[in-house]
């Protein structure tokens, strides 16, 4: 079932690639903004939630039981739980969609490294993995995209230090996106806006990380959803651009 | 807090899949290159290459004595005339390493490096050539690298041919022009003593095997565009005289006028060159063939990644099977009565068969 998954992805892959012009870079980032299309619902629904958040920040209800129910956490849960019913408001809304990324990433980052064949036996296997017709005239894939190698890590040189510029550009587009979806956490003990605040760190640097240890085109796929999601939020106009600042939120 | 442990361990498990299919220094990452000599089996296969005493099955020995995170083996080994057994490495740090298995580290229990050769600048995948006390040796990263023997110590600047693609087959010589295969479609000859390049041809398919010379002189190469093309090979005037049901992957294996090569689909067919024509319709096996077969006296061994080998007689008749198991990418080969397989997920590295296709023993690592 799985390996179907990565057919699925490696025959998309390798369709947008014919199409461009063997440019695999390119073909990334259009097969990134297909993923979007598809997952656009999840992604409005990230959205929704997010603001959803941000709005209930100021809902005098929701700040009076932040207040009367402050030692009580079991209780204070319980209330949060009703608000969030009666508003219609999911409390994971806005972290859940991110965490089923995972799949895709896991998908995708195996999609490419099957693609660019850098062994025989994964030549072998992206054999068995393409439905295409004349695929053996697209065969190997140009991995080559801008300064990168697709399949490799990517560090820029510069005075001999070794710079990972894409791995920064991860972190950095992942933060960006996070904290603009983030709910701005004004309620001591909210503990969902706290997990919201936790994801705006954990996830540039599990990404970072990602982009600074494996092949370079998964970095392309982070850079590429990362600005589609800001692009996407932005558009709203409700973006909270003053969340970028550390501290600019503060509870008070 | 729950909510904090859960996403740590989201994350951590994210990278662990993650990490799980980077692949890394471990059996399985390709399949593994085998050579022999009288004596002894080399069997490069992951973090190392092994010495397998070719009597008994035994390890004589291993390189390197302890895991090295930067060496990754699949290539073939070759063997000098003086005994050096030459390898390179498909992990990141691009040597190319002579180990002298007559000198053996007393501590680390691994033969020494006469020499090493770090100028490559990609993954090694093809077993090297010599000709002439001359290594010749294809990278990944698209260049023939000529390395002199002569003083039996590599000199450190190797002359680069700069050809195209990445280079996956061993070369083939006729003495006069070398010959290089490569992913991107081409077919290069390059001339032995002043390596220019003396023409080079586009097939419309990836050549992961080496070309082959025919008795008649000419030069044989199979490719994903699932042809078998014959080369003039001093001018290299090509044209295809065979068209397979799938991708050639493995080099064809030549027996006097007749070529013997198999196909992914799992067809196995034998070619007059004569001729011009097929001895026999393409028989199937059981599996896919990447690897060559082997040619016997009487027969022709041929390894699929159904697990199975198989002999079969030069009238296209098999007369023997034997399911050995896992998958077999590896090219058999012959040493004295016996066949050394190298099969992949299976428990042992290493199979013996007899000339009946019996087991005789098997090589598993310790550790």
């Amino acid at each position: 079932m799985w390996d179907l998954f990565i057919s699925i992805f490696v025959n998309v892959l390798l369709w947008i690639y014919d199409v461009v012009g063997h440019n695999f870079g390119l073909a990334i980032i259009l097969f990134t903004i297909l993923i979007r299309i598809v997952t656009w619902p999840l992604n409005a629904q990230q959205i929704k939630g997010a603001a959803g958040m941000q709005e209930l920040q100021n809902d005098k209800d929701w700040q009076a039981i932040q207040k009367k129910y402050a030692k009580d956490r079991e209780k204070l849960a319980q209330e949060q739980m009703r608000v969030y019913r009666e508003k219609g408001i999911n409390p994971f809304g806005s972290c859940l969609p991110t965490l089923i990324q995972f799949p895709i990433i896991i998908a995708l980052y195996q999609s490419i490294i099957r693609a660019l064949a850098s062994t025989p036996l994964d030549l072998l296997k992206l054999s068995r993995s393409i439905t295409l017709p004349n695929v053996s005239e697209l065969i190997p894939l140009n991995s080559k995209f801008l300064w990168m190698d697709l399949g490799r890590p990517e560090a820029v040189v510069i005075f001999g230090f070794a710079l990972p510029t894409l791995a920064l550009i991860v972190a950095l587009t992942t933060y960006v996106q996070a904290k603009l979806t983030m709910p701005a956490t004004t309620t001591p003990g909210d503990q969902s806006a706290a997990m919201s605040g936790m994801m705006s760190i954990y996830m540039p640097l599990l990404l970072g990380y990602f982009a600074l240890t494996f092949a370079s085109g998964l970095s392309i796929y982070f850079i590429t959803s990362n600005i589609l999601g800001i692009v996407q939020y932005a558009m709203r106009g409700k973006a909270n651009w003053g969340s970028l600042i550390p501290g600019f939120l503060k509870p008070k | 807090m729950r909510k904090k442990l859960i996403i740590v361990t989201m994350i951590v498990l994210g990278a662990l899949f993650l990490s799980a299919c980077a692949g890394g220094a471990v059996r399985g990452t390709s399949w593994p290159g085998l050579a022999a000599d009288g004596q002894t089996a080399y069997l490069a296969d992951g973090s190392f290459i092994y010495a397998v005493d070719l009597s008994n099955g035994t390890e004589l020995w291993r390189y390197p004595g302890t895991r090295n995170g930067k060496l990754t083996f699949y290539a073939t080994p070759a063997i000098t005339p003086d005994g050096l057994v030459i390898v390179g490495s498909a992990g990141t740090d691009h040597s190319l390493i002579a180990l002298n298995p007559a000198d053996i580290n007393p501590e680390t229990k691994a033969p020494v490096e006469a020499w090493k050769f770090t100028g490559g600048g990609d993954h090694w995948v093809a077993a090297p050539l010599i000709l002439n006390n001359k290594l010749f040796a294809v990278n990944s990263d698209g260049n023939l690298y000529v390395l002199d023997l002569q003083d039996g110590k590599s000199i450190k600047e190797a002359t680069v041919v700069k050809l195209k693609g990445r280079l996956w087959a061993q070369p083939t010589t006729d003495g006069e022009r070398v010959y290089v295969t490569s992913l991107d479609h081409s077919v290069f000859a390059v001339n032995a003593d002043t390596y220019d390049i003396v023409w080079h041809e586009d097939l419309g398919g990836a050549v992961p095997g080496s070309a082959v010379l025919g008795a008649d002189g000419m030069l044989y190469v199979g490719s994903l565009a699932s042809k078998l093309e014959r080369f003039d090979s001093a001018t290299g005037k090509h044209q295809s005289v065979l068209d397979a049901e799938n991708w050639v992957w493995s080099t064809p294996a030549m027996d006097g006028d007749t070529l013997y090569f198999g196909d992914v689909a799992g067809n196995f067919y034998s070619f007059n060159t004569a001729t011009g024509k097929s001895n026999w319709k393409p028989v199937k096996p059981d599996g896919a063939i990447t690897a060559s077969p082997l040619v016997q006296d009487d027969h022709v061994l041929i390894a699929t990644e159904s697990g199975s080998v198989f002999a079969m007689g030069k009238d296209g008749k098999v007369l023997w099977t034997q399911q050995v198991g896992g998958k077999m990418y590896t090219t058999p080969v012959a040493a004295g009565d016996l066949t050394i397989v190298s099969p992949l997920e299976t428990e042992f590295f290493l199979a013996a068969l007899d000339a009946n296709g019996r087991q005789v023993w098997t090589f598993t690592p310790k550790n």
